[in-house]
């Protein structure tokens, strides 16, 4: 199906992307309109824009959202969601010190990337790579519980 | 030194509800953290630039969850003379933070790890570079140990 955001994406649109093609819509169709733009397209589903039901809630970005309305219970990903938190909006609490780096690198791929669709690509890459790192983390984490 | 100037500014003007008191507070913690000066006791500022406006945007969504409503405008300042005084205030907010790093790193024995997360929070709001902040981390990378750079 399509999926539609606003143009020139930063560090949670990218996790969004990676989200939805990895867990939700293997052939997902990203679409971006400019800030603001309306009406948006009806047949495509809009997310991380104000307003619309895959947005930021009582503070969480789009990615938290993203999550709890697909009830993806996978611990990475939570983990995942609270770095992009960070990463995203400020927060008064900050325990995440990947959060601040994501974003750079997430806003430097934007400077380096020709459009949103390359962006998201290679985006995809940077999410792998945190996914499997946190993920052998937790391992670890685990069996030194054990 | 030149200083920059910011073209325009991103304002945020809200209200919410009295009651709880915690979500009022909550609003106004991640202003300041955002480092955004209050005007008149009336419009939040910041420089605009992509970053800011989105901040603002996604602050006035979660006041409009907290029950309350928010306009985000972006300006310019028209009076001669009113932008730079503006950029000064910003400047001197952050300036009085990076002075009493500077000072704390001079005592005995410095709270090395303390000081360097203040650095990180006030680096974050130091929206025109200040000269102090490159400073203080001089100060603090040579604290640090190693080659000096």
């Amino acid at each position: 199906m399509k999926w539609v955001t606003w143009e020139r994406v930063g560090v949670d649109r990218m996790a969004c992307a990676w989200l939805i093609t990895k867990y939700l819509d293997p052939a997902a169709e990203f679409l971006f309109v400019p800030t603001g733009y309306k009406p948006l397209p009806v047949d495509a589903e809009p997310f991380d824009i104000p307003g619309v039901r895959l947005s930021h809630h009582r503070g969480h970005c789009t990615f938290y959202t993203i999550l709890r309305e697909y009830d993806l219970h996978d611990p990475v990903l939570q983990h995942i969601a609270r770095v992009i938190d960070e990463a995203d909006t400020v927060q008064e609490v900050s325990l995440e010190p990947a959060a601040a780096g994501l974003d750079l690198i997430c806003r430097g791929l934007c400077l380096v990337s020709p459009d949103d669709q390359a962006a998201l690509e290679r985006g995809r890459l940077i999410y792998d790579a945190l996914y499997a790192q946190l993920a052998s983390e937790l391992i670890q984490e685990e069996q030194g519980k054990g | 030194m030149e200083q920059p100037q910011a073209v325009s500014w991103v304002l945020l003007v809200y209200k919410i509800p009295r009651e709880p008191t915690a979500s009022r507070a909550q609003v106004w913690r991640k202003l300041k953290r955002l480092g955004a000066l209050l005007l008149h006791d009336a419009v939040w500022v910041l420089p605009a630039t992509p970053w800011t406006r989105e901040q603002f945007q996604w602050l006035g969504v979660e006041i409009g969850e907290l029950g309350g409503e928010a306009h985000l405008w972006e300006a310019r300042l028209l009076l001669n003379g009113q932008n730079a005084e503006l950029v000064q205030q910003f400047q001197a907010r952050v300036d009085v933070a990076y002075q009493e790093i500077l000072e704390d790193l001079l005592q005995e024995e410095p709270d090395l790890v303390a000081l360097s997360r203040k650095y990180q929070q006030v680096r974050a709001q130091d929206y025109f570079h200040s000269e102090l902040g490159r400073q203080v981390l001089k100060r603090l990378l040579q604290a640090r140990g190693g080659f000096a750079s």
